[in-house]
């Protein structure tokens, strides 16, 4: 089971949802990847997106405006 | 991954109205309090566009901008909040476990406050236009908005007809699309009698929903007859569903007394079957589901949170704990029966100093500790050893009975 990180920092909607995307399909099943975003769409269609093909997620505040959206491929 | 374990005073699901209120009411008092909510902060509120009947707002407010300085507030108390699904729940005993896919989150208290959501059609096209696009779920929210317009209802249950009648109050015509045939709805037989004798309102017999069609907002309902197939377009300004509320509580289910429809069965401590779990909100078993009542759910969850850890502590440290065997008195301070007592539980403690624990419990705050004791009428002394109840004597309490108990 790894962990990855990919910075979406400064990216604006759709940028880190197909980061997200890309990166999930090139990681294992039970691999944990985290996306950091600071812009509040991204909050919004990237958990949306991977709640849909049922993997687990958590957004942590990390900061003011400043989030990880942490991704669990469960399959 | 690793799980980690992380542990709070208060455990708050769902970041709703009752939840928010919770929060704020948990961290002013202190308690180290974690809200999860699973999508957005807000709740249902955040898909109403205007709310207008919360007081203190005579200009109306977004439910989003509502939502967001119940967060700010509940912020600045400093609850924390995570922003992900509950997997899981222990909540028997004094430690209660919440388990999210990454954290397992020990708490004293546990507020479930997941609230629920409006059963919906299936029909075509309906995820289009929720809430504010033409396909509402709430008169009392909505019904002001649909003044002089025509208005379809779906289902014909009690919810059904009796907010059918009252949006014809405001509303030209409501449309009522009942699944069975004519003269037959679910309703009782006075909410019926007096729908079919209303002039506004109108039945369309042995029909579902099968599309919704509009642009921007909802134009027109395709209903379509269940024995003849035939389809019935009907031009609406707004569309109501009654057809059930579902209360998110299927991880509550093994653990939690609820009713029928799974609402969460509280007293009006918003205290549910097991200690130390309370619930508020929509998830509750309750009369009218508004913000309003959330915050007031909210705010009575939080307190007795508050309560009932107070209570823990004096209860493990002061009345179980120590070396000393312990007499406790639980009596009622409007009592004169108990109220004469206390010259006599002096004296005892007088007597007995440094080798019995005496604690006085007045019962008429709170009940909790004589509930912890097993005790439910005043006067009570309890007789506690090793940390256990030995003995308890309601009647004749006197200076010798108490001392026979040792």
């Amino acid at each position: 089971m790894k962990e990855y990180t990919i910075d979406c920092l400064g990216e604006a909607c759709p940028v880190p949802l197909m980061k997200t995307e890309k990166k999930i399909n090139s990681i294992e099943v039970g691999d944990v990847l985290i996306v950091q975003i600071d812009h509040s769409c991204a909050m919004k269609n990237v958990p949306e997106w991977a709640r849909t093909q049922g993997y687990n997620v958590e957004i942590d505040e990390v900061a003011d405006g400043e989030w990880e959206v942490v991704i669990e491929k469960t399959k | 991954m690793e799980k980690k374990v992380e542990k709070y005073d208060v455990v708050i699901i769902g970041g709703g109205a009752a939840g928010l209120t919770a929060g704020i009411y948990c961290g002013r008092a202190r308690l180290n309090t974690l809200l999860i909510e699973k999508s957005l902060v807000g709740g249902l509120a955040t898909y109403t566009n205007e709310i207008e009947n919360y007081p203190g707002f005579p200009d109306g407010s977004t439910g989003l901008g509502l939502m967001d300085l119940f967060q700010k507030q509940a912020k600045k108390f400093g609850v924390k909040f995570k922003l992900t699904d509950v997997k899981g729940v222990t909540l028997k005993g004094d430690t209660k476990i919440v388990e999210t896919f990454r954290t397992d989150y020990e708490a004293k208290v546990v507020i479930i406050a997941s609230g629920g959501k409006p059963r919906l059609t299936g029909a075509k096209n309906e995820d289009l236009f929720l809430y504010d696009k033409g396909i509402s779920f709430c008169a009392t929210c909505d019904a002001a908005a649909n003044t002089g317009k025509t208005i379809m209802v779906i289902g014909s249950g009690d919810a059904a007809i009796e907010e059918g009648m009252f949006l014809t109050k405001f509303a030209d015509k409501v449309i009522v699309s009942v699944m069975h045939d004519e003269g037959i709805m679910d309703c009782n037989e006075i909410a019926k009698g007096q729908a079919l004798d209303n002039p506004k309102m109108e039945f369309i017999w042995n029909t579902l929903p099968e599309e919704f069609v509009g642009e921007e907002r909802l134009n027109s309902v395709v209903l379509k007859n269940t024995k003849t197939n035939e389809k019935i377009k009907v031009d609406v300004d707004s569309c109501f569903l009654f057809i059930g509320y579902l209360p998110n509580t299927e991880i509550f289910r093994e653990q939690i007394e609820l009713n029928r429809p799974g609402y969460v069965i509280t007293n009006e401590k918003m205290e549910t079957n097991l200690p130390g779990v309370f619930a508020a909100g929509d998830v509750r078993d309750k009369f009218l589901k508004q913000v309003a009542t959330a915050v007031g759910d909210g705010a009575i969850a939080g307190y007795g949170a508050e309560k009932y850890i107070a209570e823990s502590e004096v209860f493990k440290d002061q009345i179980m704990g120590g070396d000393l065997p312990g007499i406790v008195l639980l009596w009622n301070a409007v009592s004169p029966e108990c109220r004469a007592l206390l010259p006599v539980i002096e004296a005892f403690e007088e007597l007995y100093k440094d080798k019995v624990k005496v604690t006085k419990v007045d019962v008429y705050k709170s009940k909790g500790l004589a509930d912890r004791l097993g005790v439910d009428e005043t006067p009570a002394i309890v007789y506690i050893k090793n940390g256990k109840i030995e003995n308890t004597l309601v009647s004749g309490i006197t200076l010798e009975n108490i001392e026979s108990l040792l």
